[in-house]
């Protein structure tokens, strides 16, 4: 039997196409990783990943490649400093350089295959869209429609007075 | 578990579709739970396993709850999203207590050790299902649950400690009595000495430890659980068992035995710690142990010490020392009956040489000081362990057997006199000869006793005399035992207890230098004519205050013939150090004459005699016989030193008595004997003279008494005047403290010292009580 290391697991997209790939790089996923944990070793078994489609899939599994052999997070991973700046290291930058629908579903993936520093860094890259902006063009960047009222706006506004950058 | 096959067999419901759909959902994820509870063994597939997680992930990311939610709290304190998943929550945990409740029913059909078994399966097999259903519910724990807790809530659980909880709560209230008695009852059997199933007790301790959930913070465990509901039983119960058979085991035993069981039964109760139990739970199962096994028979085992003492059962008494050792104050008694013990062992031993009387050999006495202290300073190392107490109690009792018993009785003296008359006859040269170590191994013996020795004054002054005699007359068998034995006391009470008797050491060795010097002298300055006459001499200049040796007390005329040899080697002396004064201590010194006219084998005999013996020889010299009142004019002689030197050499027949056996007095004539026969060529006539050593003991106890009076006046005057005014009582008690390693001062005799210096005005009294220092 092959090593952990060398092992490989076999997993389907939602749109039903196979992915195999080191066990090592799915196991970046607390989801799959507690899974083979408690059922085992799945072997040609195929693992469905029901909300992610094979575009995002490949995209998620690339970035668990290129992050597979970083330390496992702690404990009290909540306390780092990691989580309070917006600082994102360079080939995560050039990952992230995609068309907003693909960085959500990343996001949307990374959170329901329960991949912490992807969801991190999907969300510190959002962030960062946001920084600086106005409403306006934030609602320009996202393509948001404004659907306060003006009486409402105007209520949002003076209560969130503190927080403008003057 | 009449429903577990059912539900295995229990066809899967639809995955839900509708993502908000809360009873789709939960249906679903009934389904699957309840699998994972009663058929975890079958196996769960991969697809059903991501089936059961997914819809949990899709309800609690269901859009239209969000948005429903998010509007109606727009202007509420709610920071951020709301999350939704405190449905599935509610209904796991319902699901969880009709589960329990199912278990808790066919529990209590069990008992005793078949409701062990039934506890500890279906703990194993719901804590194995609480973790996968952790791993299944992982998105809640992440989201819902987390941001519960975060905010303080006490009551929400991530979903493997609801587990815990609930079985806490739903089962462990009302069965940890009965699974307590059972483990209880299965720890009894091997105490009993049958062979139990050992996991089934740790694993029950496991679970209760498990079930210790901190109140604080419900991610971390405490032993709160543990303690209350196996501890405190499990340490009850021991009690219990020991109390009651250590009782049993004692009425139809002996204590030997029961020692020797409790030993092994606290080494069985050790041995079972790591078997089955917390290493938490030694220190106060021990203490439990110990209580019931030791210190609840303290008394009797302490009764059987003394037996034990009398027949020397050493290894009876080390296990009783290491089982008393182990409870608070367990020994002190022991050290108490152990100390009289060896009192009265000592006063026996030497009630049995005191019966010698006045003659009481100094080697038997100190044999029978050192065999106690040795028997007994043996059991200490060995049965206990060498303890300091013990050893202090082991002192306690020697010193007091040594200085206090019948021989001591009259002369409290009388200890440190003998022991340095002993010290004497081992080191002086004796016909067989010793062996360096045996020599070392005797004067080691000397200083056992010397440590317990309180009127250390008194041997110092008795071995000073011995040495001098040592040293003046050349009998010490080995300078470097000397040597080593005067270390030795130095090491025990210091430089200026053993001053005296390196200088001692010192003028012998001064003393052969200037020997040295003075035949080179001799040599350059004196006629070779002149030097015929001279008769061949060994000088030792012996520095007064340092010997214990007092002038002659007789008047002497030295004879013609040695008068020129000493009075050049005086001239000698004076020339080299001015101004000091020589007195001749014509009793210690001495000589050889060669008798010419008695021979053996036309070899003349050599008489060793005293100087004095000497110079009445050499009357004869000028007539065959000398009449007494003769010898006593021309010698000068007291009667007291001349009669019995007189008396030696008639004994020896080197002179004969006309008329045979009269007194020696006037009117009485002495003759040479030209008949004298000896078996050796030389013949010793300077034999000590009895009366003679008795008045030396004598003198010396006068002059302890004389030194002592100087030693607590110096003291007092010390103390004085540093500090100026001081209380009388409080004067007393630190002139004992400064003179007690020399001697046990009375109070009475500082009293008489302190009025002695009041009237030489050294001292005035004061007001009150006090004294003054006068300068």
């Amino acid at each position: 039997m092959a090593s952990e290391g060398e092992q490989t697991v076999k997993l389907v997209s939602s749109d039903n196409v196979e992915i195999v790939t080191e066990r090592k790089v799915a196991e970046r996923s607390m989801l799959i990783k507690n899974m083979i944990e408690d059922l085992g070793a799945p072997g040609e078994e195929p693992i469905p990943i029901m909300n992610v489609s094979e575009a995002v899939l490949r995209k998620v599994l690339e970035w668990c490649t290129h992050h597979k052999n970083d330390p496992a997070p702690s404990q009290d991973d909540d306390a780092d400093s990691r989580k309070k700046t917006t600082d994102i290291e360079d080939w995560d930058q050039k990952f992230m350089q995609v068309d907003q629908e693909m960085l959500f579903e990343i996001i949307l993936a990374a959170n329901y295959m329960d991949i912490k520093a992807l969801l991190d860094v999907g969300c510190k890259t959002v962030a960062n869209m946001i920084k600086g902006k106005s409403p306006e063009e934030i609602r320009k960047t996202f393509n948001i429609q404004n659907d306060f009222t003006p009486e409402e706006e105007d209520q949002i506004r003076r209560e969130n007075e503190w927080a403008e950058d003057r | 578990m009449s429903k577990a096959p059912a539900t295995a067999k229990t066809p899967a419901p639809p995955m839900p579709t509708n993502k908000d759909d809360i009873n789709g959902t939960w249906n679903f994820l009934e389904w699957g739970v309840e699998r994972i509870m009663y058929s975890l063994s079958d196996g769960v597939d991969l697809k059903t396993y991501m089936s059961l997680y997914t819809s949990i992930h899709n309800f609690c990311t269901a859009q239209k709850a969000v948005g429903h939610q998010a509007s109606a709290n727009l202007n509420s304190n709610h920071r951020g999203a709301h999350l939704l998943g405190e449905d599935l929550y509610h209904r796991l945990n319902d699901y969880l207590k009709r589960h329990l409740a199912g278990v808790h029913a066919e529990m209590v059909k069990h008992a005793d050790e078949a409701l062990l078994t039934f506890y500890i399966k279906e703990w194993k097999r719901y804590t194995q299902a609480g973790m996968y259903n952790n791993h299944l519910f992982r998105y809640l724990n992440r989201h819902w649950v987390k941001r519960e807790m975060d905010e303080g809530k006490k009551d929400v659980f991530d979903i493997y400690t609801l587990h815990l909880v609930r079985w806490k709560e739903d089962m462990f209230g009302s069965t940890q009595n009965a699974v307590m008695d059972a483990v209880l009852r299965l720890v009894e059997k091997q105490r009993n000495g049958e062979t139990i199933e050992q996991s089934k007790i740790k694993d029950v301790v496991q679970s209760f430890v498990s079930l210790g959930i901190d109140d604080a913070d419900s991610t971390k465990t405490t032993l709160d659980v543990y303690r209350q509901y196996f501890e405190k039983p499990y340490l009850e119960a021991t009690s219990a068992y020991y109390e009651k058979e250590s009782q049993q085991f004692l009425a139809e035993n002996s204590v030997v035995d029961y020692m020797k069981k409790a030993e092994r039964r606290l080494d069985e109760e050790k041995e079972r710690v790591p078997l089955y139990l917390l290493p938490e739970i030694m220190q106060p199962l021990m203490k439990c142990c110990e209580t019931a096994l030791i210190a609840k028979h303290a008394t009797t085992l302490r009764d059987e010490f003394q037996i034990l003492l009398d027949n020397d059962r050493e290894d009876d008494m080390a296990r009783m020392y290491k089982l008393l050792a182990r409870i608070p104050e367990g020994l002190d008694p022991l050290r108490t009956r152990f100390e009289t013990h060896v009192r009265q062992a000592g006063h026996l031993a030497i009630e049995k040489v005191a019966e010698q009387g006045e003659s009481l050999d100094p080697k038997a006495y100190i044999d029978a000081l050192l065999e106690v202290h040795t028997q007994y300073a043996a059991l200490v190392q060995n049965a206990f362990t060498g303890e300091s107490e013990f050893v202090r109690s082991l002192d306690n009792a020697c010193r007091e057997y040594v200085n206090r018993n019948k021989v001591c009785a009259k002369n409290s003296s009388r200890s440190p006199e003998l022991l340095a008359k002993h010290a004497d006859n081992v080191l002086k040269r004796s016909t067989k000869a010793t062996e360096e170590d045996d020599m070392e191994k005797m004067l080691n013996q000397v200083m056992t006793i010397f440590k317990y020795i309180e009127d250390k004054d008194v041997f110092q002054k008795f071995y000073s005399r011995h040495l001098a005699k040592r040293l003046v007359n050349g009998t010490s068998a080995s300078g470097d035992a000397e040597t080593s034995m005067i270390s030795k006391l130095k090491d025990a009470s210091g430089f200026e207890y053993t001053n005296k008797l390196q200088r001692m050491f010192q003028d012998m060795q001064t003393s052969r230098d200037l020997n040295n010097d003075y035949e080179e002298w001799v040599s350059q300055n004196i006629d070779k004519e002149d030097r015929k006459d001279e008769v061949d001499a060994y000088y030792q200049i012996l520095g007064t205050g340092f010997w214990p040796l007092q002038p002659p007390s007789t008047p002497f005329a030295a004879p013609n013939t040695i008068i020129k040899t000493y009075e050049r080697f005086q001239t000698f002396y004076s020339n080299k150090h001015g101004g000091r004064k020589l007195t001749w201590l014509w009793h210690l010194c001495k000589g050889e004459i060669r008798a010419n006219y008695v021979k053996m084998n036309k070899v003349p005999y050599t008489f060793q005699v005293s100087t004095y013996q000497m110079a009445i020889l050499l009357l004869f010299n000028e007539n065959d016989s000398v009449a007494y009142e003769d010898m006593a004019g021309m010698t000068s002689l007291n009667k007291e030193t001349l009669d019995p030197s007189i008396g030696i050499m008639l004994k020896a027949k080197v002179l004969t008595a006309s008329p045979p056996n009269a007194p020696t007095a006037t009117g009485t004539v002495y003759s040479l004997n030209y008949g004298f026969k000896n078996k050796k060529l030389k013949v010793n006539l300077n034999i000590g003279i009895k009366s003679e050593q008795k008045q030396e003991v004598e003198d010396t106890h006068k002059t302890i008494e004389e030194d002592r009076k100087m030693l607590m006046q110096s003291a007092i005057v010390r103390i004085m005047k540093s500090r100026q005014k001081m209380k009388h009582a409080q004067l007393v008690s630190e002139t004992i403290g400064q003179i007690k390693n020399r001697f046990s001062p009375k109070v009475s005799d500082i009293k008489k010292c302190i009025d002695i210096l009041l009237e030489k005005e050294y001292l005035e009294r004061l007001e009150g009580d006090e004294l003054g220092y006068l300068a």
